[in-house]
């Protein structure tokens, strides 16, 4: 008995001496600036690996984007892409791109070129050392590409990507929150289709009058759950004159005045039993069958809210509503495209794969075929560009002009920053939806949260 | 000693050349061939499982004992018991802990109760129908979880789903503080409950005839000796059943929360399962995760021990 004791102790300690290596590195590696690549000559050949969650979507995504890797293979016959969609088995691929990546750095193969959400931004640059662009191909080639041939980007788009002044990620596409309305409903309520409500006052008798008048929900606003990620209620929070982190990134302030008020107006609404409790699966699909009056959500559904509507109803869409007396502040969601590859001659081969995929040309086929926002905005009036397709998409208008005042999506800071994001995202959800008082919610939340913060207790 | 050995060597070898080898002399090597065939039959499947089980078990250990999110360019980082102590701190874990335990006595019903019921009621079915009722009972075990998931997300569908219209009721099951856990319980009671009716099926039928034969010309009625005889012989099964249940409750209801609720609303249904997979892929806290793995490991050994002394001492055995 004593002896196979020892022996399975000896057997333990051998395995745990045996097993410390083989997890992390202990070096810091990558750390230090980034060299310039060369040019690739005119013969060499090189196999690109590109990931994005737009692969991991049936249907238009995944054919827009096959076409335009097609399109680019003709252009660049020495250049071969391997497109794949993130490792993992997530209803909605776009969540499983950091653990995908993460797992395949892990594996030390990383893919070449990743679209990643700007959520990340702050992960992607200083945990998982994403290629600086502007060392890489320099920042005049940088600058160059955001220019474009004839149209640049919109100028609140071009920073998206950067931190501290140098670009990492080439922002690729992106929507904005947008008050869808369902015109039938609007019309048998006794409310005018053609004006949707700007302020949120306004939706909340709106939607009472929807509510008492057909039956149907009144308004759902996608921004309240943890699975709606923290863009649009950062907008919300913004436009009510808050924030939910400090400018310096270092205190966090969602349980302050602005965002309880927020978070109050929205749970009200849901006593008042005109905003339903549901999940965001559940919202969309409601909308699109024609079972609620209005919702805020990102303009890259609109596609399945036309599909939805059919012949049955008709879609409207209007700016996100402000605060009375106070300006709108929508932000953007969306992803921009990173590089990760090793070799020098791939880290050409991405960069041109990028600058491909943000071209003049690339965005006409995106934004026809997808609905997406071209970032560069002056295709809309080029009549060779994309001036006959905004002309028939009524949609496109308001989107436009939220770009004016958009500001960035903030990611929040140092390794747990999903911890930070979804604890925050779970006090408001709970407050709003499932009872919790707002004050305290979010006060004990912010408290836990700020622990995780980079010099934070942990 | 040792030298001793050595110089018992050599006569057995002579004596070996001999053609006579007296069992307590023979040589190391004879004696090694003769003994080593078990172990090398047994090597295969311990190399395997030193691979796959205990070297990873040693691994989670170590890594429970660094912090690290994951990220290969990021060195690890030695910490103690750090991560047990914050995870113990953790109002989240007390909690997790809490909904678990709901869970497995909200399954106990659906692996142990109904099933008995279905499978003494089946007995008393003859023929053919009785395996057309066996088998219908049992068919939702083939259903893939995720597959029946999402015809569950339909039928609970706020506006539009089966169990509101029957019921008039106006509830989001899923989306609800209250009712989420009573769903992953109820689906998740579908799914197993079949395969739990395998299995008391098989116990019954091991219970010899003739206990109930005899005690039925004593005269006793048929629910005596379903009390009595029957019921006493089938703890064994029972037992194991409820060992199950306790140890793999948690894990059953997994693929059905993450397709379901992702545990939550506001992480109601976030089992201590759910928990450590959160804490290790979505937040990338490998240290924290791991932590909580050795924590369960070391938990669930305990429960067991105790459930398997228990079911010894409680069961009965036709010896």
């Amino acid at each position: 008995m004593t002896r196979s004791l020892l022996a399975a102790g000896a057997a333990a300690a051998l395995m745990l001496t045996g097993s410390a290596c083989g997890l992390g590195s202990t070096g810091t590696g990558s750390e230090g600036s980034v060299s310039r690549v060369p040019e690739l000559a005119p013969d060499q050949e090189v196999s690109i690996v590109f990931e994005s969650y737009n692969f991991g979507q049936a249907g238009a995504w995944t054919d827009t984007f096959n076409e335009l890797i097609a399109a680019f293979e003709k252009e660049h016959p020495n250049i071969t892409v391997t497109a794949q969609k993130p490792q993992g088995n997530s209803a909605n691929p776009a969540t499983d791109t950091i653990s995908s990546l993460q797992s395949q750095l892990t594996a030390g193969s990383p893919p070449d070129v990743v679209q990643l959400g700007f959520s990340d931004l702050d992960f992607t640059i200083n945990e998982l050392k994403a290629l600086p662009l502007d060392d890489l191909v320099g920042r005049d080639a940088v600058q160059a590409n955001f220019d474009g041939a004839r149209h640049p980007y919109a100028p609140s788009a071009r920073t998206l990507g950067d931190w501290e002044g140098k670009t990492y990620g080439v922002p690729f596409v992106f929507s904005t929150p947008m008050l869808y309305v369902n015109k039938k409903l609007f019309t048998e309520a006794g409310l005018d289709p053609e004006q949707p409500p700007t302020t949120w006052a306004e939706v909340r008798d709106a939607a009472q009058a929807i509510d008492r008048r057909t039956g149907k929900d009144g308004v759902y606003v996608d921004c309240l759950t943890k699975t709606a990620k923290d863009w649009c209620f950062q907008a919300l929070v913004r436009s009510h004159g808050g924030t939910v982190i400090s400018d310096d990134r270092t205190r966090l302030t969602f349980a302050e005045k602005p965002s309880i008020d927020v978070v109050r107006f929205m749970r009200d609404m849901v006593r008042e039993g005109i905003m339903p409790n549901r999940t965001q699966t559940q919202a969309v699909e409601s909308f699109a069958r024609g079972d609620l009056g209005m919702i805020l959500e990102s303009s890259a559904i609109q596609g399945m809210f036309l599909q939805g509507a059919g012949d049955a109803w008709e879609l409207g869409a209007a700016a996100m509503p402000s605060f009375e007396g106070k300006q709108a502040v929508p932000t953007n969601s969306g992803a921009a495209l990173f590089v990760f590859a090793q070799d020098p001659a791939k880290q050409r081969a991405a960069w041109e794969l990028i600058k491909f995929l943000t071209s003049e040309r690339a965005y006409t086929t995106i934004a026809t075929k997808i609905g997406y926002l071209p970032l560069r905005t002056g295709l809309v009036e080029d009549p060779g560009g994309l001036e006959s397709w905004a002309a028939d998409n009524p949609y496109l208008a308001p989107n436009l002009a939220q770009l004016e005042h958009l500001e960035p999506w903030v990611s929040m800071p140092g390794p747990s920053y999903l911890q930070i994001r979804d604890g925050m995202m779970q006090a408001v959800e709970n407050a709003v939806f499932q009872g919790a008082g707002p004050a305290e919610a979010l006060r004990s939340a912010q408290q836990e949260a700020s622990a995780l913060l980079p010099g934070g207790e942990r | 000693m040792v030298s001793g050995t050595f110089v018992e060597v050599a006569p057995p070898l002579r004596a070996r050349e001999a053609g006579v080898v007296p069992a307590s002399r023979e040589s190391w090597w004879t004696r090694a061939r003769r003994i080593a065939p078990p172990y090398l039959y047994l090597t295969p499947a311990v190399v395997l499982l030193v691979v796959w089980t205990y070297q990873p078990l040693a691994q989670t250990f170590v890594l429970s004992l660094h912090s690290w999110n994951l990220v290969p360019g990021t060195p690890m980082e030695e910490v103690g018991i750090a991560n047990y102590e914050r995870l113990l701190g953790t109002p989240e874990l007390g909690r997790s802990v809490w909904r678990t335990v709901v869970v497995i006595l909200g399954m106990l019903p659906f692996t142990v109760v109904i099933p008995v019921l279905v499978a003494l009621l089946t007995r008393r079915v003859r023929g053919r129908a009785q395996g057309v009722y066996r088998a219908l009972v049992f068919a939702p075990m083939l259903v893939a979880p995720v597959a029946g998931a999402a015809v569950w997300q339909w039928l609970l569908d706020p506006s539009a789903g089966a169990v509101n219209r029957v019921l008039g009721t106006d509830v989001n099951w899923l989306n609800t503080t209250g009712t989420a856990q009573l769903s992953i319980i109820v689906i998740t009671g579908w799914h197993v409950a079949g395969f739990a009716v395998l299995v008391v099926t098989a116990g019954l039928t091991g219970i010899n005839p003739d206990y109930a034969a005899a005690a039925q010309v004593d005269g006793a009625s048929r629910s005596q000796v379903t009390r009595w005889i029957t019921l006493p012989l089938l703890s064994p099964t029972l037992a194991f059943l409820v060992l199950m249940t306790v140890l793999l409750s948690a894990q059953w209801t997994f693929p059905l929360i993450d397709t379901l609720t992702q545990g939550g609303p506001v992480g109601s249904t976030t089992n201590i399962y759910y928990l450590l997979w959160e804490y290790g892929f979505r937040h990338h806290d490998a240290g924290l995760a791991a932590a909580a793995g050795v924590l369960f490991f070391a938990g669930f050994i305990v429960v067991a021990a105790l459930l398997t002394r228990l079911a010894e001492r409680l069961s009965h055995h036709d010896d």
